[in-house]
């Protein structure tokens, strides 16, 4: 080993067919075993080991080394193309994906159902999984009818399959006309993913829906990243006109207060359901209902309702959960209740922390030659070494 | 032939070195110039805490004749926590490269990781105030996407709603004088902008936008100002917030955010901001070859008056000339 080198080693169980690892560096080599797969019985289409160097490249691919069991049971080499092993540096914000678009490759075509969830069904495998954000554009069906009120928002997915996924978005208002780029005017539409979306939490986030009561349940388009115990600011913007449908229970902002003028108003989160949905202690029975029926019309200009953290009344740790470390750092949800760590000591819980970070990924491409085998899948066991070289020859 | 060229005895050496080190462009750091700044003190664990009180119900009702008092309130306050996080880059620097190059390498690679981790610093406040702050889209533009470019109008806009939310002004007005072309400048907030949108402010001029060269005088004006519209004046960077294509129409849009005093606070921890770390290459190994150069800090960042910030979201009118 040379002075400098780096070289760390580690296990996980998937949650999926793609992971994030995290490193103190940018590795140029890593090498996996899929434990699950190896201890089994021999059978068809399974990964057995997977690595990948930096440095190679078969045209402009990047490609990940595959040993797997091909259709035959049979040992044999593959490689993924595109979307296997590779490294990552999470520093910055606001980095997109490639657009996905009318024609293009290997989405060619999505729609979007005017439906509460709305649901996306793409034309060719979109490759997103669960908890990874996308951002609309260019939503027109005609000029006055599409669903351009959701294009700039980040919202969350939920995978329902291969060529499917929801957002949590009401669109089965009257306001919002299905779209589809095969058939909306010049074939426009088109969606980036969010490459980095929480990369400081938590934030603000754009409400989808509050429900009025008692107590106040607030859905978000994108993970919101509270605690029990954050306090929050809410903001329910006009819509202009005044005279059309509004998002409606300004009652919620924090300004203007007319008891004590000039004093925001602030609620507590009482119960966080899942990545997208708190409780929060704000007695709403009276207030205007919300609604996302926004006409097409407003949209130049619309501003979104949002929630956003604002402090907290917690004086302790993260709390310890099953096989859990004695002082966990803050985490994030990116979806449904999975608790996703920082590489952060153990902070107050509900302080702002910063969630910068770099690592590996593990893709969810499929082999070249054995075509529907992925690295891994849920559950399965992941043995993993990461290298960073002092020599690399050649670079 | 008898001539002596160049082509059948060259100059030995060939290049010489110039005197002066060319610059290095760096963007104007804008977002450490907002925030309040604080000191995590030694040995105070990992998490900053603020804490700010609520104001108490002004008693506005008369106590009358009764000779009752009147219920107590309960005092309250806002907490706000933020954790520490450490940073640090650097370079393995071999002594043959010290040795041979005829420049002070160790000398400039100082200096840019200094400038690095100064950029680091404010690129760190950057993203998580677009992560942190809630924001406004910008309507008053005439280009049709959500949001529009800049209006006047929006200018307007956030300013009333950061008066509304009692903010407190960096900057106190400057009194109009005697001076061809110039104007008085209000009390303003700043607003931290992209130097993209620079065009865009010009094109504003004849509504209301005062280029920072048309005021009274630029005693106060800091080098990044651009100029002022209403209550904002406003800084530009080339490293000020774009996300690249996500408007409604696939436009660009732009962070401008819009702050008053004490909304951001940058903690540094005492007695650890910017360490600058060289090991000789005694250090290194048996044969004692590479010598490191390093910068770290630690920072961590907190919205500390929500009601005094808000990230104005903007296209642009204007195409860039790139």
């Amino acid at each position: 080993m040379s002075e400098y080198s780096k070289m760390v080693k580690g296990r996980f169980t998937a949650g999926g067919t793609s992971a994030y690892v995290n490193l103190p560096f940018q590795p140029d080599f890593v090498e996996l075993w899929n434990y699950t797969n190896i201890k089994a019985a021999v059978a068809a289409n399974k990964a057995l080991r997977a690595w990948w160097d930096a440095s190679l490249f078969d045209g402009s691919n990047n490609p990940t080394m595959l040993e797997v069991y091909n259709a035959g049971s049979v040992t044999a080499f593959d490689t993924i193309q595109t979307n296997g092993i590779s490294s990552f540096y999470a520093g910055l914000s606001l980095q997109y994906g490639p657009i996905v678009a009318h024609g293009g490759s290997p989405v060619s075509e999505f729609s979007i159902t005017a439906a509460n969830p709305a649901v996306v069904t793409t034309v060719g495998n979109h490759g997103l999984n669960s908890g990874d954000v996308v951002v609309f554009q260019n939503l027109k069906q005609t000029s006055t009818t599409g669903m351009q009120q959701i294009a700039g928002i980040a919202f969350t997915v939920t995978v329902t399959g291969a060529t499917t996924f929801s957002i949590p978005w009401n669109a089965s208002g009257s306001a919002y006309t299905a779209f589809n780029t095969a058939t909306s005017t010049g074939n426009v539409g088109s969606y980036k993913k969010v490459l980095y979306p929480y990369l400081y939490a938590p934030g603000v986030s754009i409400i989808s829906n509050i429900t009025n009561g008692a107590t106040t349940t607030i859905d978000t388009a994108s993970a919101h990243n509270f605690v029990v115990g954050q306090e929050i600011a809410i903001r329910i913007p006009n819509v202009l006109p005044s005279s059309v449908q509004q998002w409606g229970p300004t009652q919620f902002n924090s300004l203007p207060n007319t008891v004590i003028p000039g004093s925001p108003i602030y609620g507590y989160v009482i119960s966080v359901t899942d990545y997208n949905t708190v409780v929060v202690n704000i007695n709403s029975s009276s207030y205007t209902s919300f609604s996302s029926n926004i006409p097409f019309s407003s949209v130049p200009g619309l501003s979104w309702p949002q929630i956003v953290a604002v402090g907290d009344v917690n004086t302790g740790g993260v709390q310890i959960s099953a096989n859990s470390a004695l002082y966990p750092p803050p985490y994030i949800v990116p979806i449904g209740t999975t608790r996703v760590n920082t590489i952060n000591g153990p902070a107050i819980q509900g302080s702002f922390f910063n969630n910068t970070s770099q690592g590996f990924i593990i893709g969810a491409g499929t082999a070249n030659t054995a075509t529907s085998v992925q690295i891994m899948a849920a559950n399965d066991v992941i043995e993993w070494r990461a290298f960073l070289h002092d020599g690399s020859f050649p670079n | 032939m008898s001539i002596t060229t160049t082509g059948n005895l060259g100059p030995m050496i060939l290049q010489s070195l110039a005197p002066a080190m060319l610059y290095v462009p760096t963007p104007t750091m804008n977002y450490i110039t907002i925030c309040d700044k604080v000191s995590m003190p030694p040995n105070g664990g990992t998490t900053m805490r603020f804490m700010r009180p609520r104001a108490l119900q002004p008693p506005t009702v008369q106590l009358g004749n009764s000779g009752i008092d009147p219920p107590a309130q309960v005092p309250q306050r806002d907490i706000i926590d933020a954790q520490m996080a450490f940073f640090g880059t650097g370079c393995i620097i071999n002594e043959q490269v010290i040795l041979q190059d005829q420049e002070g390498v160790l000398a400039w690679v100082s200096e840019r990781l200094a400038v690095a981790m100064r950029q680091a610093e404010d690129l760190i406040l950057r993203d998580y105030i677009v992560s942190a702050a809630s924001q406004i889209n910008a309507g008053g533009g005439s280009n049709g996407d959500n949001p529009t470019n800049l209006g006047m109008s929006d200018f307007s806009l956030v300013a009333t709603t950061l008066d509304t939310n009692n903010a407190y002004k960096f900057m106190s007005g400057i009194e109009g004088m005697d001076r061809f072309g110039t104007g008085p400048v209000r009390s303003a907030y700043f607003m931290l902008s992209s130097t993209e949108l620079q065009s865009d402010f010009d094109a504003l001029v004849g509504s209301g936008f005062l280029n920072q060269w048309n005021y009274p005088t630029n005693a106060s004006a800091l080098p990044s100002e651009y100029g002022s519209a209403f209550n904002i004046r406003v800084l530009t960077s080339s490293e000020a917030p774009v996300a690249r294509g996500i408007s409604a129409n696939g436009a660009d849009v732009y962070y401008n955010t819009v702050v008053g005093k004490q909304a951001v606070t940058h903690i540094n921890q005492d007695g650890y901001s910017m360490n600058l770390i060289y090991r000789d290459p005694y250090y290194s190994g048996m044969l004692a070859q590479n010598a490191t150069l390093a910068v770290k800090f630690a920072q961590a960042q907190a919205i500390t008056q929500d009601t005094a910030i808000r990230n104005l979201l903007s296209t642009r009118l204007s195409s860039l000339g790139v």
